[in-house]
């Protein structure tokens, strides 16, 4: 069975405005390969059956496991590059200038899937504290499967391919069979909680930094709106939300600024605001 | 540069290194590469470099490239199916600048040419 | 006997890398899994791993398969492969997968340069030595299999 031209039509405007990339017709087998695995992981009957659904009831959990399949679904570490400067060369700087009555930093990677971003912030971090300072990060996804692969943090060998520097790999990885392992002294300063970004948030200690990145995209503007009104209160009032680089809180939530990080940008908390003094919705 | 004794890999190789605006010479193990760059009046800016290979293999290669004045540009990537972590840091002692593990995607590899700044801005999609 | 070095599901995530990075990048033509231990294959590639530990990883196939290995390889047409392509490609398919397997083989490992072989039947080319994992199954159809092999000691041979 292949798909309908309007499955394939449905599918791909869904991938090229998320992941702005282009199927071409005559992809179709590609896709339908692709997608038999989610269907049948989600319990539809078929591919046809999956996406019909959908349509009917559209759900950023599924289109975000379409998107995955068909886009290369291995994430690559300090992915996109610039945000991990930025935190090196901006933020680290500024926090530990602000935070020297404790001396611990804690960041939040939401919607970590299979943990290479917070991963890749403890090696950020652990390369790039002064001594006695120590750092805390949480990864938070939807999927359990994610979460637990995130907590094994066993990754292969075509994984750690991806955006590693080998050096980095030899210091904060062993081999563990066939995969390679992240050592146990960075896997203890990071921890992974299961979590709907568009449900009411578990209470936690506010952070310094919340890495929010490639998430909004597959939101309609109220819900992009109410995730970031969550997001906010778990934000500490001079702490950075790094978004993705297709995001932005611009003409959806007015409480945050854009500000220039490096070569990216990153959003805070309008000062405006007394800390801890009630906003605007 | 792309030094593998198999044509296949080389292939692969030139293919990726081709997008991004390389021109590759080939070499078939070390010596062969050594040789090569004695000719050369221009030294190339990056070798891919296997590890196993008759005659000369890739880590003596990068030895002997590291103790060479003449091609201290040179960036070096092994680009092996050598994976054990002893092997890497050996490499990387040797002076290799990054390690790539066979079966690499293409992504993949440009990803770790990026790393290196070997590759043009807009290039990486 | 204990759990081998390399289990079944070791050798099946290496194929898996090995085809999502070369003979299947779009990830629509999977090796299918079948447990034929002797279905028939006409191409073997070897390399042997001595040092700490003695053995061979074989990847056996049909002549169809190992065409369509080379061709995918070396981005040709299947009918423009020769012997010659298939030689090499087959050859740097085991070294592929034997390198990654030579890692997760006690420390002090070596490995060999590929020797490719067109010719049916593989058992009798290992005569001491015997098969500890093997991953059998068919690739667009054709059979393709890989297959670790440790060396019997001597004492121990009947």
């Amino acid at each position: 069975m292949t798909l309908s031209a309007a499955d394939f039509a449905f599918v791909s405007a869904m991938v090229r405005r998320e992941a702005a990339i282009v199927l071409a017709p005559g992809k179709e087998y590609l896709v339908e390969a692709r997608l038999i695995p989610v269907a049948r992981q989600v319990g539809a009957a078929s591919v046809g059956e999956f996406l019909a659904n959908l349509q009917r009831r559209p759900n950023p959990a599924d289109q975000r496991r379409i998107v995955d399949a068909l886009t290369t679904n291995e994430t690559s570490w300090f992915r996109d590059r610039e945000p991990f400067s930025a935190l090196t060369d901006v933020v680290l700087p500024e926090l530990v200038r602000t935070r020297g009555a404790n001396r611990t930093i804690r960041l939040w990677s939401a919607a970590s899937s299979s943990g290479q971003e917070a991963y890749s912030l403890a090696i950020t971090l652990q390369e790039n504290l002064p001594a006695g300072w120590s750092y805390e990060i949480v990864g938070s996804d939807i999927s359990t499967e994610m979460i637990k692969r995130a907590e094994a943090a066993e990754y292969s060998q075509v994984e750690v391919n991806r955006g590693l520097p080998a050096a980095q790999l030899v210091q904060y990885f062993e081999r563990s069979g066939a995969h390679w392992r992240i050592t146990p002294g960075l896997r203890r300063n990071v921890s992974f909680k299961l979590m709907n970004l568009t449900a009411p948030l578990p209470a936690m200690p506010p952070f310094d930094v919340i890495f929010l990145r490639n998430v909004l995209i597959y939101f309609d503007v109220a819900t992009k709106k109410s995730v970031l009104r969550n997001v906010a209160r778990l934000l500490r009032p001079d702490g950075w939300l790094f978004l993705g680089a297709a995001e932005t809180t611009i003409g959806i939530d007015d409480n945050y600024e854009r500000v220039a990080a490096g070569r990216t940008s990153a959003y805070r908390v309008r000062s405006a605001a007394p800390a801890g003094a009630a906003r605007k919705g | 540069m792309v030094i593998d004794d198999s044509r296949a890999m080389r292939m692969i190789l030139k293919r990726i290194v081709a997008k991004l605006n390389f021109d590759a010479v080939e070499a078939g193990d070390g010596q062969e590469a050594l040789d090569l760059l004695a000719t050369m009046t221009e030294v190339p800016e990056l070798a891919l470099i296997d590890w196993n290979m008759p005659n000369m293999n890739g880590l003596e290669f990068v030895t002997k490239v590291r103790a060479e004045p003449r091609l201290r540009e040179m960036t070096l990537v092994m680009v092996t199916t050598e994976s054990e972590q002893s092997q890497i840091v050996r490499a990387l002692a040797a002076g290799a600048h990054e390690y790539v593990i066979k079966p690499f995607t293409e992504g993949a590899m440009i990803e770790k040419l990026a790393l290196l700044g070997l590759v043009p801005t807009g290039a990486n999609s | 006997m204990s759990e081998p070095v390399v289990t079944e599901g070791d050798l099946a995530e290496m194929v898996e890398q090995v085809w999502v990075s070369y003979l299947d990048p779009e990830g629509v033509s999977p090796l299918v899994q079948n447990g034929e231990v002797k279905q028939p294959t006409e191409v073997h590639s070897t390399v042997s791993i001595t040092g700490s530990w003695h053995g061979h990883l074989v990847y056996a196939s049909s002549v169809q398969a190992a065409t369509r290995a080379a061709a995918a390889f070396l981005a040709m047409e299947p009918d423009e492969v020769g012997q010659e392509d298939i030689s090499d490609v087959l050859g740097e398919l085991a070294n592929i997968v034997g390198g990654n397997v030579k890692a997760m083989l006690p420390a002090g490992c070596f490995l060999s340069l590929p020797t490719v072989v067109l010719a049916p039947d593989t058992a009798s080319y290992y005569p001491a030595a015997e098969r500890i994992s093997g991953l059998y199954g068919t690739w667009a159809g054709e059979p393709v299999s890989i297959s670790m092999w440790q060396s019997v000691k001597q004492e121990a041979s009947a």
